[in-house]
C-alpha cells in the first residue's frame, strides 16, 4: 500500500471516531434536552400575559416558610379554585422555583395557583415527613387569605405535588381535608411515598427478616416520621401507627377525595410495593381514582411517555370535573 | 470520498446516536431504576 492511501485510510478512521462521538453527544443531548410535542402543553413558561405572580410571601416563622402565588388574568370572578403544587426533592432539596412551568400551566386554565416551601431535612435541624406536613397545613389558611386580600376568593382547592412534594399533598389531602378551610376537591401526584410499612420499603432491604433490617428501619423511618422507634418495635409491628400521621394510606377511608397518582414499577427512591397498598386501599374504599403504572420506570417515570401522557390527560380530566373554572 | 466511505460514516452515526441515547437511559435508570427497553422507542 502506498504511503498516501496509508494516510487516507488513517484520515478516514479518524474521521469514523470523530463522527461516532459526536452523534454519541448527540444522542444523549436528543434524550436529555428534547421534550415530546405533547408534554410542552403542560410545560408554560412564566410571563404577564398569563397573570400576576407574587413570591416568597410569608406563612410563618422559618426561614423557609414561603409561597409563591399565581394569579390569572381574569381577576372577574367571583370565585376561583386553587391548586396547591408542593416541589419534590426527598425531603431534603428542592424549591417552589422549581415547578413554574406547573404552576404556570395551572395558572393559564384559569386557576389560582401555589407553590409552597416547607422546611428541608438537614444535619443540623430535626425537620420530618411530620413537620413538614403541619407546615403545609398551617400554610394552607394564609395562602387562601392572601389570595382573597389581591381579589380572588378561593371557594375550594385541589393539592398535588411530585414525589415528597406529592407525600406531603396526600397527607394534606386525606389526613387534614377535614379542617381545611375550603373544601379539597382533588389530589393529583407522581411517586410520592404513601406508606412507611417496613416491609413496602422493599428498596432498602427493610423487608427483610434480619436485625440489621429492623434498625436501619428503625433509623430511617423514625427520622421520617419525627419518632424514636426501635428496631424490637419493627419487629412487633408497633411501630405502624406511631407513623400514622405521616402514612396517607391509613386515612384513606369512604370520603377520600379522588385521586390520580402515578408510579414506576422500578422505582429505586421509594417502594412500588407502597402505591400497590394505595391502590388496594383506594378500591376497598370505593375512591374516584386513576392510577398509573410506569412499567418501565422507576422514580422519574422516564420511560414511560405514553403512560405519563395519559397521567396528565388525567389530571385535566379530573380537573374539569371536580374543579371546573367559573365561566 | 467514496460512496462506501460516506455510507459506513452515515451508519456510524447511526450508531452512535442510538448508542448516546441509551447510555442515557442507562444513566437514568442507574439513578431511578427502570428497564433498559420498552416503553418510549429507545
Amino acid at each position: 500500500m502506498s504511503e498516501e492511501k496509508k494516510r487516507g485510510k488513517g484520515m478516514f478512521i479518524f474521521i469514523c471516531i470523530l463522527v461516532f462521538i459526536f452523534s454519541f453527544v448527540i444522542g444523549i443531548a436528543s434524550k436529555s434536552f428534547i421534550k415530546p410535542d405533547w408534554a410542552k402543553k403542560y410545560n408554560v413558561a412564566w410571563s404577564d400575559d398569563i397573570g400576576t405572580r407574587y413570591t416568597d410571601i410569608s406563612y410563618g416563622e422559618g426561614e423557609a416558610n414561603k409561597f409563591d402565588l399565581y394569579l390569572p388574568k381574569d381577576n372577574s370572578k367571583n370565585n376561583y379554585g386553587l391548586v396547591v403544587y408542593l416541589h419534590a426533592g426527598g425531603f431534603t432539596a428542592g424549591d417552589k422555583s422549581g415547578d413554574v412551568e406547573m404552576l404556570s400551566w395551572l395558572c393559564s386554565k384559569g386557576y389560582v395557583a401555589c407553590g409552597i416551601n416547607y422546611t428541608l431535612r438537614n444535619e443540623t435541624n430535626n425537620a420530618s415527613v411530620l413537620t413538614q406536613a403541619n407546615e403545609i397545613k398551617q400554610a394552607i389558611p394564609i395562602v387562601i387569605e392572601k389570595a382573597k386580600e389581591y381579589g380572588y376568593n378561593i371557594n375550594e382547592m385541589a393539592i398535588a405535588g411530585g414525589s415528597a412534594g406529592h407525600c406531603l399533598a396526600m397527607i394534606y389531602a386525606y389526613r387534614d381535608a377535614k379542617e381545611s378551610p375550603v373544601p379539597v376537591k382533588l389530589l393529583f401526584g407522581a411517586v410520592g411515598p404513601s406508606s412507611f410499612y417496613a416491609e413496602d420499603w422493599d428498596v432498602y432491604g427493610f423487608d427483610r427478616d434480619t436485625d440489621e433490617a429492623r434498625k436501619g428501619a428503625s433509623d430511617l423511618l423514625g427520622v421520617m416520621g419525627g419518632v424514636e422507634l426501635t428496631p424490637e418495635m419493627i419487629n412487633d409491628g408497633s411501630y405502624i401507627e406511631k407513623l400514622k400521621p405521616i402514612s396517607a394510606v391509613m386515612w384513606v377511608d369512604e370520603n377520600t377525595v379522588p385521586s390520580v397518582v402515578a408510579y414506576g414499577k422500578y422505582d429505586k427512591v421509594q417502594p412500588f410495593k407502597g402505591s400497590q397498598r394505595l391502590l388496594e386501599t383506594y378500591k376497598k374504599y370505593n375512591v374516584d381514582y386513576k392510577y398509573f403504572e410506569c412499567s418501565h420506570s422507576g422514580h422519574g417515570l422516564q420511560n414511560d411517555n405514553k403512560v405519563y401522557k395519559e397521567y396528565m390527560e388525567a389530571v385535566e380530566e379530573y380537573l374539569e370535573k371536580y374543579m371546573p373554572v367559573e365561566k | 470520498m467514496t460512496w462506501k466511505r460516506l455510507l459506513i460514516i452515515g451508519v456510524i452515526a447511526i450508531i452512535g446516536f442510538v448508542l448516546g441515547r441509551l447510555a442515557f437511559r442507562a444513566f437514568l435508570n442507574l439513578l431511578m431504576g427502570g428497564t433498559m427497553f420498552g416503553g418510549n422507542i429507545l
